[in-house]
């Protein structure tokens, strides 16, 4: 088997951990002001170029329905249509003295793709003709949905009381998806113990 | 909810793979369903019993 060969056939597990690790890694550089705006940005596009392999391998997978990927194309599209859309949003108001309408109009420049994302989450679920699949998904949202919960929570509270710095709300959406993730994992893990693969 | 899926199945010489294709499901919800981790939907509960040419509850049993 080549080198890629052998590449193309890891498991998505391989391909997300990378990703993990990548937006991580981007996401303290940024937070931590070692680089700015636009470097981070630059730096995320190469992280998100994971997400390719990541579905391809997810495709080919034990739970890949027809309705699974469609999602995951669904998703893949709208994830670089987010950062194209972040990209130029942020270009244009740091190049020009903007009105507020015009503001509001390149700000929903990465907010629509967002949309697409979640419109893609409940295509899924009324595309998914395979009931237990349908069910790993949405008990997996509701660990997502509880993750989100309880962090809202956790941070708005410390930073009423000052303690931790303001943070923007848009964090929902990429801690939602941890979350999917983290509920996929725990029921895969779950399986493992049970000697299913 | 207990079931006997998996010894009507073995009566038959039928994988996983071979229930799922039949019942147009994944492997991953047969195996869920024998296991006891996932009750199905009635109609798919309808779809077992029609396969198996068998009632419902003498395939799905009351733990």
């Amino acid at each position: 088997m080549t080198g890629s060969a052998a590449a193309t056939g890891r498991p998505t597990r391989f391909w997300l951990i990378l990703y993990a690790i990548g937006s991580v890694a981007v996401a303290t550089l940024k937070l931590t002001d070692a680089i700015d705006g636009v470097t981070a940005l630059i730096l995320f596009a190469g992280v998100m170029a994971l997400l390719i392999p990541m579905v391809r391998a997810a495709g080919r997978g034990p739970c890949a329905s027809p309705a699974t990927r469609r999602y995951n194309r669904r998703i893949l599209i709208a994830s670089f249509g987010y950062l194209l859309g972040l990209g130029a949003a942020i270009a244009l108001w740091h190049s020009y003295e903007l009105s507020d309408p015009l503001i509001f109009l390149i700000a929903l420049l990465p907010v629509l793709p967002t949309f697409a994302m979640i419109w893609a989450m409940a295509r899924y679920v009324i595309e998914e003709g395979d009931e237990y699949l349908r069910h790993r998904t949405i008990m997996a949202a509701l660990v997502a949905t509880e993750l989100v919960l309880a962090l809202g929570i956790f941070w708005g509270f410390l930073e009423m009381f000052g303690l931790v710095p303001h943070v923007w709300a848009w964090w929902v959406l990429p801690a939602w998806a941890l979350g999917l993730g983290v509920g996929q994992g725990l029921q895969v893990l779950r399986d493992r113990r049970e000697g299913e693969e | 909810m207990k079931n006997r899926l998996k010894v009507l199945r073995a009566e038959r010489d039928w994988s996983q793979q071979d229930l799922a294709d039949r019942l147009e499901v994944s492997r991953q919800s047969v195996n869920a369903i024998e296991k006891g981790r996932y009750d199905p939907s009635l109609p798919l509960a309808f779809r077992i019993a029609e396969l198996f040419a068998m009632p419902i509850e003498s395939i799905f049993l009351k733990d």
